[in-house]
């Protein structure tokens, strides 16, 4: 019998879970710790398992989330990162595709480049679009290259020539040699990365991949090691973008694979929970320290994308960087617990600043002189300052009081509960439009829809921006402040592989494709069978294919599924029929009389997990629901009064608080306005009603 | 009016609307054949309300969609919405009532929901080739009117009820060189617009049409009064600008536009009185196309963050004397215009520098928009192909220009990758041009260099581009930047004069032979302020990036750069003494244009252009602004 482990680490908090062999979750939450967060996860660990009174050993599969590949990008703080390309092309990164995010902004900027032109080497090399080499790899000229970049300090090389997704010949041998001259330089190469067509963002996939490599392999490495110490004997288990998880030494070629890596475990479990209350069509809503995270979840299922854009500014399409990898889609927005609040012309603006853990925001006394979400949530007795982190931080609120008067309340002529209802307003209504993004913009109206608020923060702001957006329902779920560590636990193990192969369907060789999918999975088994299987693993390795495929002449393709087993003429008939009918549902009208293209051959290899089962609360819960009262401000009562405080642990199901109310629990707080209503169901998730 | 709408109703629909544009974009995108389509993004799409007003568009090339509104209100004359049934798409290129060359083919497909018409989903899409003299469509030599230019299409319906008519396509594919491009893009056009209708006719069932139909006119007017308070803030007074095309082929004299923006109150009228007689070439820029980057360039100096609709242009009237080359007769060849689109947005923008100098920009480089035919051997058939070479934009009050960004014409670059597995060409160089910016106290973006080799036989080379001649301008004390060329066989370097190489005139028409490399090299921007007051360390980083000389930091800047190799640095004193020394001298042969100034009063265009354009970059420097009272 075996304890699984989730842990995963916000901009401010780090959250984690253990679950028992007989399925109860144990949660816990402390500061990030910067610069090192395994500082955080080490001593979370030790607090988490030393409560249930087991140790690590008695963990079989550890499973954690991060966010320090994109720190280490939106930061643009790695060094010693190069770029190989093929002469001609160094610029590959500065010009881009050139589109204007804003057509009418004459002040945009667009994302500055990870490389410097001063890290981009060129060599003498040439491939065409078929495959050929026009000019052979000029392999002194590669070795000066190699030499010249290391001798500027460049230890992490990116490799992306042209056309290397259809023969990655001379980038194979490029590596060699930058492994040769310069044997402490790690390389990437893009046909291994992101083996699709336009050299851009294959480059900027790669150059991501290569800007993250260093750091993610040190933490990671430092962080099992340390595990290890600790007596664990699994591996180490990483969640990546696409919602699947990986072990850690599979991560450390693909670090770009888990770029979004937390985020995507909070939307797979914001859909376990509408799953388990019976709606299929929610907003996730993961409000942290830092940043608020939303997916759009339809029908079950959190909404993926092959290809994203890594930092949009304010979500214009264009306006980040280019990704082509498998990944949950989401919004991500500068409004978490640690947001600044400044007064900017004469208006509180908050965010997308953060004070993050370090100094934290001002109540938390550990040198942070600006306001914060927090500090206002405090101010206006949302938060118990004795029960912070289930009582494992004292925070301060005359410090908040001080910092939201100076800075806010007396520049702006307000007094201090307005100006912390400000900030309180103002940041709920940054999350509402961003919200809008992923609901109306994309067709589906809030009011069809289930919010699901999570995170440290979300509880305290969920019924607020539900009722900004006329959402009628809110999923509070039990445990609501560790909910992207529970997702973790949710996620199959997963690895993905893809190939270009760019052939008119009607003229494909069966066999030879079969025998291609064959070596796929060999390579994709050989990286989850060595993930090994938990003890308690039910079931085997699947496999899914499919298919990326176009018309001749396009150049977008659609996916399609791949059935298994051996391929022979009559399932490649299926596969283009298929690709017919799915073209016509997406775009109206299909064109069966005109060739169908393969471009693209994925396979993935996963293996379940045991997930997690949540468990019903008791019928009964032990001791008292009401654990008290306090001044909270709320401004349909014009002003500060009297609130019944709740123990989320005590609550039993079919209980209904009316609000005003606030619930408390470890790790986090929920806010239940007045005029709404929120019922406890089975499993110990409240759930809000709004309106009538 | 019906009665008002809530407003979270009125977001959610108009959140709807506007994605339903963007849906329809994303379809062609997504499912176009041609590579200007489906990478370059020349393309538009628009949602219309049973009035035939624009009430959403979606965020790409703000020529076709300041011409839309017009296009759908000719389309819908000639075909009366009573006549109009579900699935029908009125297909239109005649260069007068669409956007001005016959490559643009809007369509506009009538939205129905429980038989009543509820609104239009429109698109445009640039064709690759519409047959005339020139493989693309765009010469602009030899040509003297429309119908050396192509296939011409009054607005006709191109599919009845959800079915395609054979006769108009076989007319299509009969007169282009490029049938399988032209039908795929097609298609694409016709499943987007289902697309669009679907979603449309969604909204409608969801919401009520009565409700729809609200929102529309709160959109429409919200939107109006946005712009004319954004109008408001800009000083009343008349606005004068002139500015140059280089020329409208070989051995012609350059194409003056003149433009007067006078803004009164929350009104901007725009009128190009004094701008050239149009041309018996294919240079003309039709009214509708005229008006498009007119409307742009004043939501980019009062809205830019706005929604852009019917309502936006409302306030703003765009005026151009018949018979000039900005609103020609028809006849006129156009198919070429594309290369004027920069200079009708750049005049507005000049000539309202001197009112709202933190929000203009200087001068941007210019694209190149060349197409080539010819033979490719190796896979035994004709081709066709379009190019897009973008570069960078001119510096701005507080920041540099940006490196290889479109500018007034919103396109992408067509991948290296997908332009060689479809033609008989490689490309050789995709760089930017050192020392090409316009210096500044922020430097202009480079010009971008394209060079492109041909696999092919009886190539046919149409070239397009222009500030070859005259630079682009710098503004307040900022330089111009470096002139473009287009070169055959050029050396690796930016220096003429290699042997073998030819130099092609801007919009030459010539052939070119089998292995031949022909190099787009792009002008650099304008700068902005005085480049002696740039911060020194970004003069090094800009060295250390190669985007400026050792020797260009010290002539143009006054930085003096000590070291070698990766360990360079500013020699503060040197530099200190050598900008002294460049300001005096500049004081005895320059003096200041009145009004326009920050930083230095004492600059002014680069003194290294030719006489012509000399006097010209000095018309072309924003005048001082007249208040009108």
């Amino acid at each position: 019998m075996a304890y699984r482990l989730g842990f995963d680490v916000g901009g401010t908090f780090t959250d984690f879970v253990l679950r028992s062999p007989a399925g109860e979750l144990l949660t816990g939450k402390r500061l990030t710790t910067y610069p090192d967060p395994s500082e955080a996860c080490l001593a979370g660990l030790d607090e988490l398992v030393a409560r249930a009174g087991v140790s690590l050993a008695d963990v079989a599969q550890a499973v954690h989330g991060t966010t320090l590949g994109s720190n280490v990008v939106i930061e643009r703080k790695a060094r010693g990162v190069g770029l190989i390309t093929t002469r001609g092309f160094r610029d590959v990164l500065v010009i881009g595709r050139e589109k204007r995010y804003q057509v009418y902004d004459l002040q945009i900027e667009k994302p500055r480049p990870l490389i410097r032109r001063r890290f981009v080497a060129e060599v003498t090399e040439r491939i065409l679009a078929d495959g050929s080499v026009r000019t052979p790899l000029d392999e002194a000229d590669a070795r000066r290259a190699v030499r010249a970049l290391a001798a500027r300090g460049v230890d992490t090389v990116a490799i992306c020539l042209l056309h290397a997704y259809v023969n990655p010949a001379h980038e194979r041998r490029l590596a060699e040699l930058v492994t040769e001259e310069a044997p402490h330089v790690a390389v990437t190469v893009s046909h291994e990365v992101s083996p699709t067509f336009r050299e851009y963002e294959r480059t900027s996939t790669t150059v991501v991949n290569a800007y993250v490599m260093t750091a993610v392999r040190e933490y990671l490495r430092a962080l099992q090691s340390e595990l290890g110490r600790r007596g664990y004997r699994g591996r180490l288990f990483v969640m990546q973008s696409s919602g699947g998880i990986a072990t850690a030494d599979a991560m450390e070629r693909y670090p770009v694979r888990m770029i979004e890596s937390g985020p995507a475990a909070g939307a797979l479990m914001a859909a376990l929970y509408g799953e388990l209350t019976g709606h299929r069509d929610l907003i996730a809503f993961d409000m942290g320290g830092t940043t608020a995270k939303l997916a759009l979840i339809e029908d079950g299922r959190p909404s993926t994308t092959t290809s994203f854009e890594l930092h949009r500014v304010n979500n214009a399409p264009g306006s980040g960087l280019p990704m082509n990898i498998q990944a949950i889609d989401l919004v991500e927005i500068g409004a978490g617990g640690g947001s600044i609040a400044t007064a900017k012309l004469g208006v509180i603006a908050v965010g997308p600043e953060s004070a993050s853990s370090m100094p934290g925001p001002v109540c938390y006394g550990r040198g942070g002189t600006e306001p914060t979400v927090t500090d206002a949530n405090l101010v206006l007795g949302y938060l118990n300052p004795e029960y912070f982190a289930g009582g494992s931080m004292r925070l301060q609120p005359g410090a908040a009081a001080r910092a939201i008067e100076e800075k806010l309340a007396r520049p702006l002529g307000l007094s201090l509960e307005a100006a912390a209802w400000g900030i309180h307003q103002i940041v709920t209504t940054n999350m509402e439009l961003a919200t809008r993004v992923v609901s109306i913009e994309r067709g589906r109206d809030p009011r069809d829809l289930t919010l699901v608020a999570f995170g440290g923060s979300g509880p305290v702001h969920g019924c607020r921006l539900a009722q900004a957006l006329d959402v009628p329902r809110v999923i509070l779920p039990a445990a609501a402040g560790v909910t992207a560590a529970i997702g973790l636990l949710a996620a199959e193990v997963r690895f993905d592989v893809a190939r270009t192969f760019v052939r008119r369907i009607d003229a494909l060789d069966p066999a030879h494709v079969t025998s291609m999918y064959e070596e796929m999975a060999a390579q994709a088994l050989d990286v989850v069978t060595r993930a090994g299987s938990p003890s308690d693993t039910a079931g085997g390795v699947r496999l899914v294919r499919s298919l990326d495929a176009r018309y001749v002449g396009q150049g977008y393709e659609l996916t399609v599924p791949v059935p298994s087993g051996a391929l022979d003429a009559v399932s490649l008939a299926r596969v283009r029929a298929a690709f017919d009918d799915i073209y016509a549902a997406r775009y109206g009208y299909s064109s069966p009389g005109e060739p169908v293209e393969a471009v693209t051959w994925k396979l993935s290899a996963i293996a379940s997990t045991p997930g997690v089962a949540l468990s019903k609360a008791p019928p009964s819960a032990a001791g008292e629901p009401l654990k008290g009262g306090r001044k909270a401000y709320f401004p349909e009562a014009r002003g500060y009064i009297d609130c019944p405080v709740y123990d989320r642990y005590a609550l039993s199901a079919g209980l209904t608080l009316t609000g005003p109310a606030i619930v408390e629990e470890r790790e986090s707080t929920t806010v239940v306005p007045p005029g709404i209503t929120a019922t406890v169901d089975e499993y110990g998730n409240l759930i809000a009603r709004l309106g009538t | 009016m019906s009665r008002p709408v809530d407003p979270i109703t009125l977001g959610v629909i108009w959140g709807a609307l506007q994605s339903i544009a963007v849906e329809i974009g994303t379809a062609v995108h997504k499912t176009a054949y041609s590579e200007q389509a489906r990478e370059g993004q020349d393309f538009s799409v628009a949602v219309f309300d049973r009035e035939g007003r624009m009430v959403a568009q979606g965020p790409y090339s703000p020529g076709h969609m300041g011409a839309m509104s017009f296009a759908v209100r000719h389309a819908l004359a000639a075909h009366p919405v009573d006549t109009l049934r579900p699935g029908d798409g009125i297909l239109l290129n005649d260069p007068l009532l669409g956007s001005g060359h016959l490559p643009d083919f809007f369509i506009t497909q009538p939205v129905f929901h429980d038989g009543a018409l509820i609104g239009f989903v429109v698109n445009i899409v640039h064709h690759t080739d519409v047959g005339g003299q020139r493989p693309g469509s765009q010469g602009v030599e030899g040509i003297f009117d429309y119908f050396q230019e192509g296939l011409r299409i009054p607005p006709t319906k191109v599919w009845h009820e959800y079915r395609t008519d054979d006769g108009v396509i076989g007319i299509i594919a009969a007169n282009t060189r490029t049938p399988e491009k032209v039908l795929g893009d097609l298609r694409a056009q016709r499943s987007a617009l289902r697309v669009g209708e679907l979603r449309l006719q969604e909204l409608v069932a969801r919401y009520g049409r009565e409700t729809v139909f609200a929102a529309t006119d709160e959109i429409l007017a919200r939107t109006e009064a946005s712009v004319r308070a954004a109008i408001r803030e800009i000083p009343d007074g008349v606005y004068p600008f002139e500015d140059v095309l280089d020329d409208w082929g070989p051995g012609t004299d350059p194409l003056r536009v003149a433009v007067t923006v006078t803004v009164a109150g929350d009104t901007v009228t725009v009128d190009y009185d004094g701008s050239s007689p149009q041309t018996p070439s294919g240079l003309n820029s039709y009214i509708n196309y005229t008006r498009s980057y007119s409307y742009a360039a004043v939501k980019c100096l009062t809205d830019p963050s706005g929604p852009m609709n019917e309502g936006a242009l409302r306030p703003v009237e765009v005026k151009a004397p018949e018979g000039s080359f900005l609103n020609p007769r028809p006849p006129a060849g156009g198919g070429p215009r594309a290369v004027i689109c920069y200079r009708v947005f750049e005049a507005v923008v000049g000539a309202l520098a001197p009112a709202l100098p933190d929000r203009v920009s200087a001068a941007a480089s210019h694209m190149a928009n060349p197409t080539f035919g010819g033979w490719d051997r190796q896979n035994r058939r004709r081709f066709v192909a379009y190019e897009l070479v973008l570069s960078g934009t001119g510096a701005r009050a507080t920041k540099d220009g940006c490196e290889a960004m479109a500018w007034a014409f919103n396109a992408a670059n067509i991948p290296v990758e997908a332009q060689e597995s479809r033609h008989p060409l490689v490309i050789e160089r995709f760089e930017l041009i050192r020392d090409s910016g316009g210096a500044g106290t922020f430097r202009g973006g480079c010009g971008v260099r394209r060079d492109m080799r041909f696999l092919a036989d009886d190539g046919m080379l149409t070239n397009l581009s222009d500030r070859q001649r005259v630079a682009p301008w710098g503004l307040f004390g900022g330089q111009p930047g470096r002139r473009g060329c287009t070169v055959i066989d050029p050396g690796p370097g930016a220096v003429r004069g290699r042997t073998g190489e030819e130099v092609v005139h801007s919009k030459a028409s010539r052939s070119f032979a089998y292995g031949d490399v022909i190099s787009f090299q792009q002008a650099g921007a304008g700068g902005y302020g005085d480049p002696l007051a740039r911060d020194p360390g970004l003069v090094l980083e800009d060295v250390l990036d190669d985007y400026v000389s050792v020797r260009a930091a010290r002539d143009q800047y006054g930085v003096v750069i000590a070291g070698k190799g990766f360990d360079l640095r500013v020699d503060a004193r040197a530099t200190e003494r050598l900008r002294a020394r460049l300001d005096a001298a500049r004081v005895s042969t320059a003096s200041a244009p009145a009004g326009v100034r920050p930083r230095s009063t004492r600059a002014r265009a680069a003194p290294t252009l030719g006489t012509r354009s000399q006097r010209v970059a000095s018309q072309a420097r924003p005048p001082a602004k007249r208040r009108r009272s």
